[in-house]
This record gives structure tokens, sequence and C-alpha cells, in this order.
């Protein structure tokens, strides 16, 4: 393939227009867990899959799902570092942005923010893309909202997504189960069922995390016995 | 090889280039502009439970009163909490700095914030002022070692107390404390001391004014109690009210001066296309 002499550099085009170590980043993402998020009427609710490679590693230490703000939750696939830098960041820089205009963030200037971060990754020498993608979920003013952020630093507004291994199926799956009116308890519910679809093995409270935000505006992660209630409800 | 473009913070740190131009223009005989300070009582003591802060809320500029009632006890953390005395910009700027590191740290560690903490990032940060970032603060919390109290003086020394005063009203407000404080108050008592305190120092010290402003923090749970006494109040309003018919004023003499008409406005038909 021609591409193929391009794909070393970040920084130079392929014939074809593609900056091949961008689709290489996303093939990264495409092979990290399972994650997805759906946006109800009043609050979001994202989801993953908490694969551990193996039985010995503490789970508890590990959370996917952080804070960005008391209001914004982000999840990601991919690779887990790259995720830490930037949540890192995007939290600096909503400290900063409340400092100088004494208001809490917005959710699209955060997501936004975020954005410009990872695509300067992809034009700068001497570094690579962040190989995750992030579904950030928040309340604001303007309601609930959902965005996704790609690493060539591309982000959409979705009612519904899904990203990782089993992108295909979970979307198709949301796409049949979405309704415009869902509350937020269905919205868990449809996530529960989209996760279950492609798992391996035995869905718990162990190897998932879910983290949702309704009208009260805080962004929490679900205790795993608030995850085991849901599930039974979807038994 | 280009370096990676990395976000490099503006150096930090006072700025001197203007003092020798400053200095030259003083001994020509410019006044400098003053600056809004809180002439100030804030106070602070442990208690059974946790920390009582109290504060006055007079902000002067020199011996003007320029807010009556403005607030100084400050936000840090929903278990810590810091008065303020000294400039008011200072104090304000300093507390929200902090205040925003700590909110990074604690998503970084998840984890309750510690008065320590705040401590260490205040003293840090004044002492590399060497003094000009004139803040003189009273932090007090509760965290998972228990409740703190400590005062920070603006060139970045601290102390640790049981109870602490700061301001131009602190020596009023300490004989308060010095001859009622007791170990274990308890919440009311501890109230009560508190706002005698900040009384003692808003009605002996002219810096002090105005109403007391009490924050309570347990284990769990913080009070802000903004204006918890109102010793103060406007006292005469005239129940006639204040509107005044003419001939209250006698009038000395009347000069008429007419506006000079200075254009025409001409009535324009509607534009034609």
């Amino acid at each position: 393939m021609g591409d193929s002499q391009y794909s070393f550099s970040l920084t130079t085009f392929s014939p074809s227009g593609k900056l091949v170590q961008i689709e290489h980043a996303l093939m990264a993402v495409g092979s990290g867990q399972t994650s997805l998020g759906i946006k109800a009427a009043n609050g979001v609710v994202i989801a993953t899959e908490k694969k551990l490679p193996s039985i010995l590693v503490d789970e508890a230490s590990i959370q996917k799902i952080q804070l960005m703000t008391p209001n914004i939750g982000v999840v990601y696939s991919g690779m887990g570092p790259d995720s830490r830098v930037l949540v890192r960041k995007s939290r600096k820089q909503a400290q900063q942005y409340y400092r100088l205009y004494k208001e809490t963030i917005p959710v699209t200037q955060l997501v936004r923010e975020t954005a410009t971060v990872m695509q300067e990754f992809t034009q700068s020498g001497g570094v690579r893309p962040f190989g995750v993608s992030l579904l950030i979920a928040g309340f604001d003013d303007s309601g609930p909202q959902l965005y996704q952020v790609d690493p060539s630093g591309s982000y959409f507004s979705w009612k519904a997504s899904a990203m990782g291994k089993n992108v295909s199926n979970a979307k198709t799956f949301l796409e049949k189960r979405y309704t415009e009116d869902m509350e937020l308890d269905d919205a868990v519910h449809t996530a529960l069922l989209t996760l279950k679809e492609g798992f391996e093995g035995q869905i718990s409270s162990k190897n998932i995390e879910i983290g949702l935000i309704g009208t009260d505006r805080k962004f929490r992660v679900l205790s795993p016995a608030e995850i085991d209630d849901y599930l039974a409800e979807v038994e | 090889m280009e370096k990676a473009r990395v976000d490099l913070p503006p150096k930090g740190g006072f700025s001197f280039d203007l003092c020798r131009r400053n200095e030259m223009l003083t001994k020509k005989g410019l006044q400098l502009p003053g600056f809004r300070k809180t002439g100030t009582t804030i106070v602070g003591l442990i208690f059974e439970d946790g920390v009582i802060l109290g504060a006055d809320t007079r902000a002067t500029e020199g011996p003007i009163v320029a807010d009556k009632n403005c607030e100084k006890i400050h936000y840090m953390a929903p278990n810590i909490y810091c008065c303020g005395a000294g400039t008011a910009a200072d104090t304000e700027a300093v507390t929200d700095m902090v205040s925003s590191q700590l909110q990074l740290h604690r998503y970084a560690t998840r984890r309750e914030s510690r008065v320590i903490t705040a401590l260490t990032l205040l003293k840090s940060h004044l002492f590399s002022y060497q003094g000009h970032v004139s803040a003189a603060l009273v932090l007090g919390g509760v965290d998972i070692t228990g409740p703190h109290l400590h005062t920070v003086y603006p060139h970045g020394s601290t102390d640790t107390l049981p109870f602490a005063t700061m301001g131009s009203g602190s020596l009023a407000a300490m004989a308060v404390f010095e001859s009622k404080y007791k170990e274990g108050l308890t919440r009311e008592d501890g109230i009560q001391l508190v706002g005698e305190a900040i009384c003692s120092g808003i009605f002996n010290d002219l810096g002090s004014g105005s109403n007391v402003d009490v924050c309570v923090i347990t284990k769990g749970k913080t009070d802000y109690l903004r204006n918890h006494q109102l010793p103060n109040p406007r006292t005469y309003i005239s129940s006639r009210g204040y509107s005044f018919d003419r001939g209250h004023t006698e009038v000395l003499s009347t000069k008429i001066t007419p506006l000079k008409l200075k254009a025409e406005v001409v009535e324009n038909d509607a534009m034609e296309e």
C-alpha cells in the first residue's frame, strides 16, 4: 500500500490525504474495552467494561470513569494512561476557566479545550496522538449533553454512542433502542443491555462501571451495590 | 527537530520593573493611589466538635468605609474556610488561587483536602512574594486528622493555635478570648464567644464594624452563618419619608440659559430604492 510509506511520521500527509498515524490511533481505540453513553431527557449515563488483566488486580483501586468538574464526567476507550493525561489537563483548564470568569465551565467549552489539546498532539513534532476516544457527559444550563472526542481532535455531540471493541453491534443496538424522551433510569437499563450484548463472560457489578448525572447536576459513579440493583431490574 | 509545543505558564513572581519609576515619582511629590484594606477583626477557635471562624464585615479605604457588608470568610474547600485581613484584593486572590489548587488536588487524590495542605500552599505563595502580598489569614477546618486552626502572616510564617485573632481589631478580640476561652467549648458557647470577640473588635476598633459573620466547621458539615449578628442597624429612619415639596428651599436667584440649537432635523422621505 502506498500509504505505508507515509505511516511513520505524524506530520506528513499520505497521498490519499490521510494522516495515517491518526488512523492507527483510531485502531488503538477500536481494540480497547467497550464504552458507551446515552443522553436521556433528564440526564446522561456513561458506562464501560472494566475487564482486569488478572483476578489478582485490586479492582477497587481502578476507576475508569472520572470527574472533570462536579457536573462533567468522562469515560474512555483505548489507552488508559493517555486518558489520565487528558483528564488532568482538562481539570486544570476547567479551574482556569472558573478563575477567569467565576462561572463553572460549560460542557461545550471543556469539550472544545480537550479536543484542542488532542489536535495539538497531531500537529507537533516529536509527539504521538492520544490513543483514546473520550465520551464526555455533562449537565449545565443548556441541559444534558454527551460528546465524543476522537484522537484527531474532532468532537461530536451524540444522543447515544459507543466506542471500543464492540462498537458496531453496540451502535446498532442503541439505534434500535434509543428514544428521544427516555428517562435517566431507562437509559441506565438500555446501557446495561447494550453492554451485555457483546460481553464476554458474565456481567456483574465487579466488571462494569457506570456514571450518571441528572437534574441535580452532580456527576457520580455508581457503587457496586447500586449497579447490582440496576442489573437485577434488567434481568 | 522542532520542540514539542508545551504549555508554559507565564514566568511567575512579582515584576519589579516599575519600582524605580514609582520611587522617582513619589520623590517628585506624586501620591500613590491607596488600596482598599480590610481593617478587620477576624478570629477562630477550636471547640469540642471542630472549628468556629468569625469575622466583621467592614472594608475600609483609608478613613472611608468602602463596603459595609463585605464577606471576609472565604471558601477554600467544603471542610476548610479562611478569614482574610489586609488588602482585600490580596486575600481574595490568594484564597481563590489556593482553593482552585485544592480542588485539582482533590480530583487527583480522590480524598478530602487537609488543612495542612491549604496552609502549606498559602505560606509558600506568600513567602515567595516576600510580604508584598498583604494577606493575613486565619485558616481553619476539619479533616481526617481532626480540627485545625492556623494563622498565616503576610511574610509567610504560620502559627498553630487553639484560638487566634488577626487584623486591626485583633487586640480587642484577643482580650475577650484570653479571658473567656476554655477547651472543650460547646457549639453554642463557642459561637457566643466568637460573636463577643468580633463585637469587641467592631465597637472598639475603628477599622472594624457592621455585622458579625460566623462559620462553624465540624466533621462532615459546615454552617456558614452570614450576618449571624447585626449589632449596627440603621437606627433613625423618618416615618414621614424624605421627599421635599417645592417651597422648602429658599430660592435666592434664578438664571435661565436656553440651549443653542446646533442641528436642524430635516424630515426625511422614505428611502427610495
